[in-house]
Order: structure tokens, then sequence, then C-alpha cells
């Protein structure tokens, strides 16, 4: 087992850091989703809620179409994290494994598309999207999402094929199976760390995207949940108890899904390694 | 049976006629969605076209790129931007490989350690960095808040530090939210890596008395080096695209101390209309940030 | 016989036409509009009445609202990028009283002379702000929804209390504020809140002072005509404050809603601040201020006049519009002075027409506008330019940085001017 840390305690404490570390904005949020904004400009500042209240909430709620907008926000991470990985990793087996003249242009391509910043090139995709009568849809959002998450995706599966022998698929291949085959039936089982954290940091690009949401689906019956929690701030308010309660909503469907799918990330399929 | 039919040729297609079908998907898409914006982007930038002027064109050449070097604020930006890279770039590496060593050790429950290392990925950009703006307050800041607990029992009635007023307090604050927020992407990516080490390596080393040490630099750093590189570049294009923490935690300010490119970009293309100094911008930041990844992207191309 | 046969034919005649007529009403083409108007803070509730009010006047023509950012800056990035690729999707935007500049010189709104006259007429029962504010290159470029001002708010009762009379000069108002801060005694309580955040109102707080000694920012043709010593002196009254305790450290950090809960809390005496907080501090359910506030027109400096910064939306018709003169008349009623009286009563949105102000029923809803109507009727509009997203980001940056100290006054004077010249030529 490789470990640095070889006294309990001293796991412990680091392991209590990093638990305090990632929960404790999270942590914040929830219990300012409790307070009222009087008590946000107290002093000195509370960190436990003096009377807490659930009423914000349920403004949270009442104030727009919250439910309707997780809803969406799932739909189009969903999807597009589903195109994207397909699309990655028909890309990524073509690159590691193929024996192609312009291997390294076509990667840079694929790369330098990530490397203009994306307020630049959000009229052009709008005039397409409404060109194309996509605009206020789904479709709108998960197509961009998926050029998007190319870049990570592909060069993380790339770097995870790379690290399968070849034997392996040699070995199916000579069994009968053919290279597609044994991408499916060798690579992919033995990349599924690779490509389990392609799958999560594409679902959270897309779950997290604001520019492209804001600007290609207006309509509230397709706004997207970043969107959405920008519009209880007022051009003179910004009411962070109910803009927190709003915050939870859309923290925990990703917290649990991360909850989930963590043991297939981390551990479970190459506990043993690989037969080398 | 003579010569090869069309249905075996689709079964079991030439290298390059796979890597055609393979590669078709990626490329349509890009095609479609990015690839006449940068073109219109890189075309627009030879051009004087400035929307507040009536949106009259102008083709000026090389013009604006003169006077994009010759433009205290943009190497004002520049300065900014490769600043932060180099900040916190190694700093997300460096917490996020202890995050994603510590992450992979056998406890018992294994799930508040990963949920904790994941968490700040998910929460929104934007929001994150207001959250951090707000607890940098100079009033309602957690983080003086804790300082003045910590040092009331000294004696000392220090002035609170105003964080986000002062260009090098403001500078650390939006560091340590960019590597606070991005940890955890380089952990997620580090910690798939780990996973594919081979354990048989480690018990070979460990029979042949290798310390913890010695077997962290040469088993665990060469055997993770692809995916360092991976999360390496990512890290490098985001954080020379930064935008959202400084822009939501100080708005660049004071003064311009801590814009960034993107912030610029985003200033001249949307508040003031300049679209094509706005292109021009873009396609600096793209040129630097390929150069700036050119020798990572060698290293993956040779590895395979 | 024959007058049996004329009757009948005119009886067919008669019905032949009022069947034409009913056939040609039913084939009258329905309109739909789309509005974009704003966020929460523009009462899209009330907006959504007058639209009702509207179509209930004109059965053929159906508005839709559209909302696509909460905030000026979530607007703007919105609307640049649907106007920049010529979207005819929307029909009539509601925008800031400091964006039909831009918008029109970048040719995304469709001047309104030819529905609602020209310039002078078509504002002549208005606020005298909308001249310059509303009208660009000559045209009319957008009418007036809705007004706001920078009132001076203030706590009424620790003034009383202290003996102090309400101050005519910033130098007054300081004096008054540290006499109540030194006398209550208490660490939170601060004497005057502004916003020095780098956000639009910090173009206010420049201007006040500026304003308030009698300067003028800019000619009538938009060029910049910056007196830098008064500019100096402005911004050093401020930092002047700052030194003197009655405007807090952190001043920078300060943004609109800070003000306003801060107020609210009692933790302020005065406070410099737009309409809608005088409701907050009237209505909210936590507002520990109520029936304690007041409000007065801004101080001017020594000498000087009283001048405050006018805001307020504007509705205007997009230029890519498919249905213009439908989308005029809707303007044209949104604009009235029924609806301005409507939005008063109902909403206590700042009226656009000074006549609006002394009307029996709106004095008797909304009392306060007694005192508004002074303050907004001698408002003064902000730089009118086309680059005014240049202008705005330049001054209110370096406002922001004069008050956090990381600029002198003077240094930040200089720098809005060698930089503004470019731009305001």
């Amino acid at each position: 087992m490789n470990s640095i840390f070889d006294s309990r305690s001293l796991r412990f404490i680091a392991a209590a850091m990093v638990v305090v570390n990632g929960f404790f904005p999270a942590l914040w949020i929830l219990l300012t989703s409790l307070k009222t904004e009087a008590e946000l400009v107290s002093k000195p500042i509370t960190y436990l809620p003096h009377q807490p209240t659930l009423a914000n909430y349920v403004q949270a709620f009442t104030d727009q179409p919250l439910l309707k907008y997780l809803g969406n926000s799932l739909a189009v991470a969903l999807s597009a994290t589903a195109f994207s990985l397909l699309v990655s990793a028909l890309a990524a087996y073509a690159i590691a494994r193929l024996n192609l003249r312009r291997r390294q242009l076509i990667l840079t391509c694929i790369v330098a598309s990530s490397m203009f910043p994306l307020v630049t090139l959000l009229v052009p995709i709008f005039e397409t999207m409404r060109t194309l009568g996509l605009l206020n849809s789904y479709t709108a959002l998960v197509l961009p999402y998926i050029v998007l998450n190319l870049p990570v995706c592909t060069l993380v599966l790339v770097s995870f094929f790379q690290s399968i022998p070849k034997d392996l698929e040699n070995a199916a291949m000579i069994d009968g199976c053919t290279r597609m085959g044994a991408l499916l039936r060798v690579v992919v089982p033995l990349a599924a760390p690779g490509v389990f954290t392609a799958g999560i940091l594409a679902f959270v690009n897309s779950w997290d995207e604001f520019l492209l949401a804001l600007s290609l689906n207006s309509n509230p019956n397709f706004r997207t949940l970043p969107v959405g929690i920008t519009l209880y701030q007022g051009e003179f308010t910004f009411p962070w108890p109910i803009i927190s309660a709003a915050l939870i909503v859309a923290i925990v469907p990703i917290a649990v899904l991360i909850a989930i799918f963590q043991e297939r990330v981390v551990g479970g399929l190459t506990q043993g390694g690989l037969k080398g | 049976m003579a010569g090869v039919s069309v249905f075996d040729r689709w079964r079991d297609p030439s290298e390059k006629a796979l890597g055609f079908m393979l590669l078709a998907p990626a490329f349509a898409l890009l095609a479609l969605i990015v690839a006449y914006p940068i073109g219109r982007l890189i075309w627009n930038s030879f051009f004087d076209l400035r929307l507040s002027g009536g949106g009259g064109i102008k083709f000026v050449g090389l013009e604006n790129y003169l006077l994009v070097f010759q433009d205290p604020d943009f190497w004002n930006a520049t300065k900014n931007t490769v600043l932060i890279t180099l900040i916190t770039v190694p700093g997300a590496l460096i917490i996020g490989l202890g995050l994603a060593l510590l992450a992979n050790l056998p406890f018992k429950r294994k799930w508040p350690v990963r949920l904790a290392l994941l968490l700040p990925w998910a929460l929104p950009l934007a929001f994150a960095g207001l959250i951090f703006a707000w607890f940098f307050h100079t009033e309602y800041g957690v983080v003086n808040d804790v300082v003045r607990r910590a040092t009331s029992g000294a004696g000392g009635q220090t002035e609170p530090t105003m964080w986000l007023l002062r260009p090098g307090w403001a500078f650390t604050a939006i560091c340590m939210t960019i590597v606070w927020k991005t940890s955890s992407f380089m952990a997620l990516i580090l910690l798939a890596g780990l996973q594919m080490i081979p354990k048989s390596l480690y018990e070979a080393a460990e029979v042949d008395g290798a310390s913890k040490w010695q077997q962290f630099w040469q088993i665990t750093i060469p055997m993770l080096t692809p995916s360092i590189i991976v999360a390496l570049i990512f890290r490098t294009i985001t954080a020379l695209q930064t935008f959202d923490i400084p822009y939501t935690m100080t708005k660049g300010g004071p003064g311009n101390s801590t814009e960034t490119l993107a912030m610029l970009i985003h200033k001249t293309t949307i508040d003031y209309l300049d679209v094509g100094y706005g292109s021009t911008l873009a396609v600096c930041m793209f040129v630097l940030s390929l150069f700036v990844t050119a020798f990572y992207l060698k290293r993956i191309g040779k590895n395979a | 016989m024959i007058r049996r046969s004329t009757f009948t034919a005119l009886a067919s005649a008669v019905a032949l036409m009022a069947g034409l007529a009913s056939s040609s009403a039913a084939l009258a083409q329905q309109t739909t509009l789309r509005v974009f108007s704003g966020g929460a803070n523009q009462r899209p509730d009330l907006m959504r009445k007058l639209f009702d009010q509207y179509q209930a006047k004109n059965p053929n023509v159906k508005v839709e609202i559209e909302t696509g950012g909460a905030t000026s800056e979530l607007q703007r990035q919105y609307l640049s990028t649907v106007l920049n690729a010529k979207d005819p999707a929307i029909d009539i935007y509601l925008i800031d009283i400091v964006n039909p500049a831009q918008y029109y010189g970048a040719g995304w709104l469709e001047p309104l002379d030819a529905y609602v006259g020209k310039p002078a007429e078509a504002f002549k029962a208005y606020l005298p702000v909308y001249l310059s504010s509303n009208v660009i290159d000559g045209k009319v470029a957008a009418m007036p929804a809705f007004a706001d001002a920078m009132f001076m708010y203030y706590r009424k009762d620790l003034l009383d209390k202290h003996g102090v009379k309400e101050p005519k000069t910033w130098d007054e108002l300081s004096a008054a504020a540290s006499k109540i801060q030194r006398a209550e005694a208490n660490p939170n309580l601060q004497g005057l809140s502004i916003q020095g955040a780098p956000i639009e109102g910090a173009v206010c707080t420049f201007l006040l002072p500026y304003w308030g000694q009698g300067k003028d920012f800019n000619d009538a043709n938009g060029k910049l005509t910056l007196d830098k010593a008064a500019a100096t002196k402005g911004l050093s009254q401020w930092l002047a404050m700052v030194d003197a305790g009655v405007i807090k450290r952190n001043v920078a950090e300060v943004k609109t809603p800070d003000t306003v809960n801060e107020f609210k809390a009692g933790q302020v005496v005065f406070a410099i601040n737009w309409g809608f907080a005088w409701d907050r501090f009237k209505d909210d359910p936590d507002s520990k201020v109520q029936g304690k506030v007041g409000v007065m027109p801004l101080p001017a400096v020594a000498d000087g006049k009283s001048a405050t910064c006018v805001g307020g939306w504007q509705w205007a018709v997009s230029a890519f519009s498919k249905n213009k003169a439908a989308a005029a008349g809707l303007v044209k009623h949104l604009a009235s002075a029924e609806s301005s009286k409507f939005l008063a009563v109902e909403g206590s949105l700042l009226a656009t027409y000074p006549g609006v102000y002394t009307d029996v029923d709106v004095v008797k809803n909304v009392p306060w506008f007694k005192d508004a109507a002074n303050v907004v009727i001698a408002g003064r509009s902000r730089p009118m330019s086309k680059d005014y997203g240049q202008v705005s980001d330049i001054i209110r940056t370096t406002t922001s940085a004069v008050l956090a100290r990381t600029k002198t006054p003077a240094e930040g004077v200089a720098e809005i001017e060698s930089r503004l010249t470019r731009v305001m030529r």
C-alpha cells in the first residue's frame, strides 16, 4: 500500500483537514440559508443561526421555478456527459492506439479549441444556434458542451488508454475480436477510472456552465440552474439567504452523485492492478 | 473466396479509415460549433470594429496587434495572469497531489474524504468567488473573525485587514480561492492515475527494502507522470483564462491590480463594445496558451 | 313596389358590408410583442399589469415577457450577445438610463421620432433630465419607464435627539454625523454610508461632490470638461470623512445592498442610496428603523448647489424588431402619465412626470413623493457618451481605487482625465 502517512493519528488529522477544507464553504452556505438577511450584518458575525428558518427555501422555490431549472440542468448535463464520453472515447482511441501520421496535430487541434475565451466565441455560436433553430432547447447547450468537454475528456482518456499495454488488445484480437470489439471489451473496462473521471469532469463542467446557458436558453422553461440562481438578485439587492438556499439545492444532486460514484472513480475495478 | 468484400472492410477497416471514422464525430462537432467562431474571431482581429462608433468596420491589418503591444493595460493584465498561473498551477498540483494521496488511503469510511475532495469542484465557479469574497470581507468575513478571536486573547486589538482592498492581499486571497477550487480538479485526475498503478510494484519494492519515500519518488511519481501532465495542461489553460474568481471577488480592483487578461477581453468586448480589439486580445491569449502548453503536448504525443 | 326593392337592396348592401367588416376584423393579424423587462428590481409583476391593460385595449396584440439577467451587468452580458447577433426575437427592451447613448450608437435601437414626435415635444411633459439622457444625435432613442435618484436618507430620531438640524452642506453633514456618533458612543454607528465598490453607483459617488461645486463634467456635445481641482477636492472630501471616522475605512467594499442592510439594522446615521430603499426602510419586517427615517436633498459643497444623480429605466424599441410600429404603440402606453401614476401608486416607483408628484392619489398613497419630487426634478444625468461603457469603467474603477487609498485623489483624477480625454472627444 502506498502510504506516506504511517501513523494513524497523522492520517486522521490530515483527513480532518481535507474534510474541513472541502466542506466548510458548503457548510457556511447551508447555515446562511437558515438565517435572515438582517442577521448577516450583525457584528460580530454569527455562525449558527439565531433563529433558524426555512422561509428562504420556501422563497427560493416560489420566487423562481427552481425545480424546473434543476431538471433542465440535469437533463443537459447528463446528455452532455454521455455524448462527451462517447465522442471523446472514440477520438482518444484513435489517437492513442492507431498509428496515425498527424497524431500530434490532431491532439493539438482538439486541445487548442479550449484556448479561446468563451466570451469571444459567444456571438457566432449564438448565431449558429439561431440559424439552426435550436435556441431555447436542450440541444442548444448539449452540442457546445460536448465541444467544451472534448479537450479534457479526450486528453484524460488518451493518457489512460496509453497506459494499458497493447498486448491485452492484441490477445483479444487474436482470439477473434475486431478492433472495435477490443476497444469495448478490453480497453474501456480497464480504463474505467479514467472513464469515470472524464465523466465526472464533463458532468461538473456542464452543470456549472454559465455564459452559454445565459445567452442560448433565456426562456425560463429551458433555463439552467446557474443562470436561475443569479436571478434572485436584483439591481440593488443580493439576498444571500435565499441564494444560499438555492445553492444548496444546486449542490446536493452533485454531492449525491459524487458520493455514489466515488467508489467507481477511486477504487474498485482495478484494485488488483494489471497483470503486468 | 477472392478479395475483401465491402462488408469485411467495414467490419475490419484499415487503420487510416478507422481513424477517420473514430475522429469524425469530434471534428464534425468542432467544425460546427467553434470553427466558424474562431475563424471569425481571427478575421475580426484585423479590423477596427467598434460598435459604439455605429458599427462601421475598417480594415487595419496588423495595427490592432501593434496597439496591443503598446497597451499598458494589456501588459498589466498579462502580468497578473502569468503571475496567477505561476502561483496557482504548482499550488493546485501540490495540494491536489496531497489530497489525492490522502483520498487513496484505506480509511474505514471513505466517502467523507472523497466527497470533501470533490465538493469544491461542485460549487459553481461564480458563486465560489462570491462566497470567498464574503470570507475575506473586512467586517463580515470569517477570515478576519477567526484572526480576531485568535488574537484577542493576546491583547492586540489590531485593525482588521482589508483583504480585498490592498493589491497584494487581494491577489493572495484570489490565488488562495483559485487553488482551493481547482486542487480538487487536479486531485480527481491524479486519483484516477493512482488507481492505475499496479500494487505489485509496491509489493516488490517493499520486499526489496525500499522506504516509503523511495517508493513515492521512484514508483508513484514516474507512474503518475502522464496524469500529472494531463492535469497540468488543463490547469494551465484555465489559469491563463482566469476570469470568474477575480471578477466576482474584486472586479479587477483596486484599480486594475487584479485584472486578468480574460477580464480585459470581457471588458473590451462586452462593456466597451470594441469587438475588433477584443478579438485581437483573444488571439494573443490563444498564442500565449499554445506556447505555454506546447511542450506538455509534445510529451503526451511521444508517450504513445 | 320600387321602395320595397330599394329597401331590400339597401338592407342586403348593409348586411354585406357588415359581413365584410367583421371578417376583415377577424383577418386582422395577431401581433406578439416580446418585451425584455429586466430583473426583479424592475418590477416585472407591475409591468405585466401594464401589458395586460394594453392588451385589453388592443385585442390583436399579445405581450410576452422575457427575462435574461438580474443585474445591469448580467443584462449587459446577455443583451450584448443578442443585439450583436442582430436577433429579431425581442421587440422592446427595458434599459438603464445610462444605456440609450451606447446602444443607439451601436445601431441597436430604433429612433422613435416617427411615433412620439421630435425630442422637444416628445419630452415636454417629462422630467428635464430625459432631454439629455434619451436624445442621441437629435433623435428620440428611448422613452422613460420610471425614474430614480440618489437620496440622502437620515435618522430623523437621532437628529432630533441630539438637536441637529438637516445639514445643507457636506461640511455641516460631516460635523453633524461626528457629533451624533460621539454622543451615541456606539462603535458600530457609521456617520455616513456611501458606495465605494467599483459598481456603477461609484460613478455617482465621484460626481456628487463634483457637481456639488457647481461643475459640469462634459459639455452639450459630450466633450470632457473636467475641472481637475474640483474633482480632486471632491474625492478628498470623502477621504477626509474617512479619516474623521464618519465614513468607514473599508468604504471601497461597500455596495448598494450593504448600505441598505446596515441602515436598516440601525447602524448608520446618514445614507446615500436609490429610491427603492425608502420602502425597504419603511416596510421590511426586519427593519429596525421604521418610522425613524427622513429623506432630504443631497448637501452641496459650500458655495455650491445641491446635486444628485438620476437613475431609472427606459423603454426602447429594437432596431431589429419585425413589429416596430406595434412596439412603439406599446411603448407610448408604457411611458404615458397614466402608467407613470400606476407605477407610482402600486410600486412606489418614482414618476417620470413632474405632474404626477403632486397628483392627489399619488400624494395620498406615497406621501414621501412630496419630499422626493424636488430631488428628482433637480437631478442630473451622468455623462451620456456612446462609449459610456468605457467612461463608466474608468470613473468607477479609479474612484474605488482612490477610496481604497491605492491612489491619491490627485493621481486618480489625473488618470481619469488622461483616459477619458481620448474617449470623450
